[in-house]
């Protein structure tokens, strides 16, 4: 419609409002920033406990003694586990398999030539398909003959439980988070252009005096707002940009390998992505902010 | 955005002016009632018709914790007519000028301005309403941060002209009110004369039949407020219905209008051709 004229009475207020559009701009940069920063942290460390919670499994040891038909009523048993959809996959580790894992993970070898015969008991590695279903393995086969006695059944029950309720606080926290800072955006930024509108109170009423409908004052002040936001967003973007670069990334090529690891594992927001979201928050808080603010003003 | 603004409002023939004109035969273009062609604009708020331009019927309004206001006020204003309100501080003169541009609504009472009852006007019709009144203001109310040609550009741009016509309009209207070559200054750049006749422009650019002026004359010495009046009785001659509130008993002596006086909300007196007292009182010509 006449957006042109709406756009050059937005550019007139920020020039002639210049103190409380930088206010506003910085705030929405502020607002934008934390919320950039929150982002991609939160969804790491989502990732990151998903990952591990993938990780659980369920190692089922088998006693040297077990006979072959024991050994196979237990991996009937498993097997039936996995067509019931408790169990993603079962892999067979024969002693000789455990003994060479072994050798492998140790810095020095040679220390189990030394060794008269193999200690290591074969087992089951159980993949759960929801590291949830790590306690129904662990029901199902607890009293099977094939059992070895000593090593039993071995699952990271405490870790599993611990990150199935890190899991479930991380969510929920970081929804309440996102929740709250989007709020409290949204206040900072209607709270300044409130500060903006006080100014102009006199000027509002001469328009309303002249005929101005509601939306005729309303646009060229959403638009100052969602400018305001834009620009607050782009300079946050920027700055998280340079913290990406220089920090996190640079901290993710010197980390330990181990950390690598879980790091690679864990995939978080790409940036292009999270850069549309923050610009478009930022515009969105801008509209909002000031089409909330605006509203007590415009009573006829 | 669908405020529909108003731009199937008929075109006029105007009359381009060199100089301020002295006879309102060359004003009369200008400043005259948009002609109708019959078909009526959604957003065209008066109701055709010979009924007079405002109506009060037993209007009372009262203000929460305190009885200032108007008390029972019934009184017509004919289409054309020309009127001084009168009447000590607080005798309820703005209460009535802000019921009939629906700042206030009335307590009781009906309250009808062209032909519409203001206490059935949707809210969303108040703008409407307020583009169809022109009002002029003690304190000019302009736009601080525009220029004069911009301040009237404004009320033009509410009403949804195009970038051209405003071009085409300001600098006529604002010649019309005696502004020649002082456009671009800024209200603080501006006597409190050429701040009246800015806000008189304003008021006058989208052809209102209605103009209300409130202590047009408050804050301006004698000569100028001379001036001011002698507008207002050209754009009065004109065709447009003009109703002044002020204090100015000089003016109201000397021009001999109809003068309504108010006292505590009351109309005390209502006269053709009038002094700003009655016979008993002082009655210069």
């Amino acid at each position: 419609m006449r957006i042109g004229m709406f756009f050059r009475e937005a550019l007139r207020s920020i020039r002639a409002n210049a103190a409380i559009s930088v206010a506003a701009t910085v705030t929405a940069l502020i607002a934008v920033f934390i919320l950039g920063a929150f982002i991609p942290s939160f969804m790491y460390v989502r990732s990151a406990v998903d990952a591990q919670k993938a990780k659980v499994d369920v190692d089922v040891y088998i006693s040297d003694t077990a006979t072959v038909p024991q050994v196979n009523a237990l991996r009937e048993k498993l097997d039936g586990l996995r067509s019931d959809g408790t169990v993603a996959a079962v892999t067979y580790v024969s002693k000789e398999d455990a003994l060479r894992i072994m050798k492998e993970r140790l810095r020095d070898p040679s220390v189990l030539d030394e060794l008269p015969s193999n200690p290591l008991p074969a087992k089951f590695n159980v993949q759960p398909t929801e590291a949830e279903n790590a306690n129904v393995i662990v029901a199902a086969v607890k009293d099977d003959p094939a059992l070895d006695p000593t090593e039993g059944i071995v699952y990271p029950e405490t870790t599993a439980d611990r990150l199935l309720t890190a899991a479930k606080f991380v969510q929920w926290a970081g929804f309440v988070l996102i929740g709250i800072l989007l709020l409290a955006a949204v206040l900072l930024i209607g709270n300044t252009i409130r500060l903006s509108i006080f100014a102009r109170r006199r000027e509002v009423e001469v328009m309303r005096l002249v005929g101005a409908t509601n939306w005729f004052i309303r646009w060229p002040f959403m638009i100052e707002g969602v400018i305001c936001g834009l620009v607050g967003a782009v300079v946050a973007v920027a700055m998280l940009w340079g913290i990406k670069v220089g920090v996190v990334d640079a901290w993710a090529a010197g980390a330990d390998t181990a950390l690598t690891k879980t790091g690679s594992a864990a995939g978080t927001i790409a940036f292009p992505l999270l850069t549309l979201v923050l610009v478009g928050a930022g515009a969105l808080l801008g509209a909002v902010g000031s089409g909330i603010t605006l509203r007590r003003f415009l009573k006829v | 955005m669908s405020d529909g603004q108003d731009t199937g409002r008929p075109e006029f023939t105007l009359v381009q002016v060199a100089d301020p004109p002295s006879s309102e035969e060359e004003m009369a273009p200008m400043f005259s009632a948009p002609v109708t062609d019959g078909k009526r604009h959604k957003n065209d708020i008066f109701r055709p018709g010979p009924g007079p331009m405002v109506e009060f019927r037993g209007v009372t309004k009262t203000y929460d914790g305190n009885s200032r206001g108007l008390n029972g006020v019934s009184l017509r204003i004919g289409t054309g007519e020309f009127v001084f309100l009168v009447g000590p501080s607080g005798s309820g003169k703005s209460t009535f000028i802000r019921l009939i541009i629906r700042e206030l609504r009335a307590t009781s009472g009906e309250v009808i301005v062209g032909g519409r009852d203001l206490s059935t006007l949707r809210r969303g019709k108040v703008p409407y309403l307020r583009r169809a009144i022109g009002c002029v203001f003690q304190d000019f109310r302009l736009l601080p941060d525009r220029t004069a040609a911009e301040n009237v550009a404004y009320a033009l741009q509410v009403t949804g002209h195009s970038q051209k016509e405003v071009r085409r309009r300001v600098p006529e209207i604002l010649s019309l009110v005696g502004l020649e070559g002082k456009f671009d200054r800024l209200p603080r750049e501006l006597s409190g004369g050429e701040q009246q006749r800015v806000s008189i422009a304003r008021a006058l650019v989208n052809h209102p039949r209605l103009l209300i002026a409130d202590e047009p004359t408050g804050n301006l010495d004698p000569e100028t407020s001379l001036g001011i009046m002698d507008l207002l009785l050209r754009i009065n001659r004109t065709g447009t219905t003009v109703l002044v509130a002020t204090h100015d008993q000089h003016t109201v002596d000397r021009m001999q209008m109809r003068v309504i006086a108010l006292d505590e909300g009351r109309v005390v007196r209502d006269e053709e051709s009038a002094g700003y007292h009655d016979e008993t009182g002082e009655v210069t010509a």
